[in-house]
């Protein structure tokens, strides 16, 4: 069960914080560095809703966020239309897409919900890419970013961009704990650990999946509308597989079923990618070193790593305590 | 309060379960007895849904629930207990109680508040970890505490889902004399409006707390009645003892 522990918000609270420092310091490169990262916590945070708490090992969401993308990128490029509704449009026709998808693979699990997952993200795929109307392989160029003149907030500015981008993250960390404390996240979690179980008490249980995967895609929705923003463009390469793997390495680098270690993970990977691609443009090795030794270590990830011996810390205090506490027998 | 007409349930050309009807009345506690492949939890995994049946009819308070899931029997008051502990494994045991409660309520969609911290909920489990004995292992994850606080704690999930109609699976199963003699005040502490199907090879708690006993053989319910006639009959002990053949 997810609990926002003290270790969490130090933690989120340690990660804002160098977000915030280092967008004071950091120059046009290091904005868009941080930029990147803020969207990929955004999706990272609601590919591990489903897949760390909700048992669904998700490898379309990276064309749920191309989806958002290319929904914001149509409404404002193709249809003309403000792009605050544009952000709507992308939002919701994401969670449309995610319920769709989760409604039909909710009574598939293990291998036959990955491949049913991986099936639908890449006819999406295949579509944009053939699809004449969003542009086939060259993609949509020209995307505009929301506009807040009317608050003095210029985000084409890329300092104001990466502030709104770090912004909503934390907003989507925020939403994301508040539904895996409530009713909702708590059954998400027993269909996770037992779903024939939940079935037994009483819980329409595919419904319960589907609503939870649509929430998971208007979070990855959001992302996609910020990415096209970002680049200012839209391309099939958005709904690719492959991003849902780097997705879902994400996820496990920092700690699947954490929830924080999709934000360390969406950092990390995002660090390696850069810093490694200095000196060698085979980075995608070094990540999977990487991924390897995570896996090997105990497959907690680096944050979960870190929450599981906190954990077993305080379970030993505790039973010092008590010890303590307990009467010697004469 | 639970009807079964006719069942009938095969696995390719093996029938488990063949015509078998049962009756059992509101607050009534039956135990369905039989050697084991008898067809006694594939009876079970009928009247819940969890297998769809070939033929026949499932009725709960008068309703007919046949073509209902499993889920929707579970709503109109079905709740069951497993032969083999089937509980949410990592969770703890509140947490275990928890999720069954909020079921049962109705507060396991909601997204406004917590269902663990809700009062309803947290009376429930309080309620029924005492009931189940497993008040001091609350916060005990249900991986860790013994095979027969598991088997308590099986029970307690279907419990606290306040059901109508609550099937056991041999809740005792593999637990000791001890447990047993604790089951047996469990049960006698239940609700005497709760309908009770148990499965049960202990023969001294089956006849104890037997309203009715059913015997079942091969798939087919060959003996309905009384414990007393049960214990009386001779095709109840042959089935159970086996006829010797006499030697030439």
């Amino acid at each position: 069960m997810f609990y926002q522990t003290p270790l969490k918000t130090a933690a989120i609270l340690l990660l804002l914080t160098a977000a915030l420092v280092y967008s004071l310091v950091a120059g046009f490169f290091g904005l868009e560095v941080l930029t990147e990262v803020a969207i990929l916590v955004i999706v990272a945070i609601a590919l591990d809703l489903v897949a760390g708490y909700g048992g669904m090992i998700s490898l379309c969401h990276g064309a749920l966020f191309g989806v958002g993308a290319y929904a914001f990128a149509s409404a404002t490029v193709l249809l003309g239309w403000d792009a605050s509704i544009g952000l709507a449009l992308a939002i919701l026709t994401a969670c449309l897409f995610a319920w769709v998808i989760g409604a039909i693979t909710a009574r598939t699990h293990g291998i036959f919900f990955i491949m049913a997952t991986l099936a639908f993200g890449q006819m999406g795929y295949a579509y944009v890419f053939e699809s004449r109307t969003f542009g086939g392989d060259d993609g949509l160029p020209g995307v505009p970013r929301l506009d807040l003149s009317g608050l003095g907030i210029d985000l084409n500015d890329s300092f104001n961009f990466a502030l709104l981008c770090v912004a909503l993250a934390t907003v989507a960390y925020l939403l994301a704990a508040a539904l895996l404390r409530s009713g909702f996240g708590r059954t998400l979690v027993g269909i996770r650990s037992n779903e024939l179980r939940m079935r037994a008490l009483g819980l329409p249980v595919w419904r319960h999946k589907a609503a939870a995967f649509a929430i998971s895609g208007a979070l990855a929705g959001l992302a996609g509308a910020l990415a096209a923003q970002h680049t200012m463009f839209v391309s099939p390469g958005l709904l690719h597989w492959t991003l849902s793997g780097e997705l879902l390495i994400m996820v496990i680098l920092g700690g699947l079923g954490t929830l924080v270690g999709a934000v360390v993970g969406a950092g990390l990977l995002v660090f390696l990618k850069h810093e490694v691609a200095r000196f060698t443009e085979h980075w995608h090795l070094v990540v999977g070193l990487v991924l390897i030794a995570v896996v090997l270590g105990g497959g907690r990830g680096l944050y979960g790593q870190a929450e599981h011996l906190w954990e077993r810390r305080q379970a030993a205090r505790k039973a010092a305590t008590a010890a303590k506490e307990t009467p010697e027998h004469a | 309060m639970l009807e079964a007409q006719d069942l009938r349930k095969s696995f390719g050309a093996l029938t488990v379960t063949n015509r078998v009807s049962l009756e059992v009345a509101r607050g009534e506690r039956r135990v369905v007895l039989g050697p084991n492949g008898a067809g006694k939890t594939t009876l079970f995994n009928l009247l819940v849904g969890e297998l769809p049946a070939d033929s026949g009819q499932i009725k709960i308070a008068g309703e007919d629930v046949t073509a209902l899931s499993m889920d929707a029997r579970a709503r109109r008051g079905m709740a069951r207990s497993y032969q083999k502990n089937n509980l949410f494994s990592g969770l703890t045991v509140r947490e275990n109680l928890s999720l069954s409660a909020a079921c049962a309520q109705g507060k396991a969609k909601t997204v406004a508040m917590d269902s663990l911290r809700d009062a309803g909920v947290a009376e429930t489990v309080r309620e029924m970890a005492s009931l189940v004995g497993l008040t001091e292992l609350l916060e005990t994850s249900a991986d860790s505490i013994s095979y027969g606080a598991r088997r308590r704690l099986e029970v307690g999930l279907a419990l606290a889902s306040r059901p109508r109609v609550l099937l056991m699976d041999e809740p005792t199963s593999g637990i000791g004399p001890g447990g047993i003699h604790a089951f047996h005040a469990l049960l006698r502490g239940l609700p005497a409006e709760l309908t009770i199907v148990i499965v049960e090879h202990d023969m001294d708690l089956a006849f104890d707390i037997a309203d009715r006993v059913t015997v079942m053989n091969f798939g087919e319910v060959v003996f309905d009645g009384p414990p007393q006639a049960a214990r009386e009959s001779a095709l109840v002990k042959d089935i159970y003892l086996g006829t010797w053949a006499e030697q030439p």
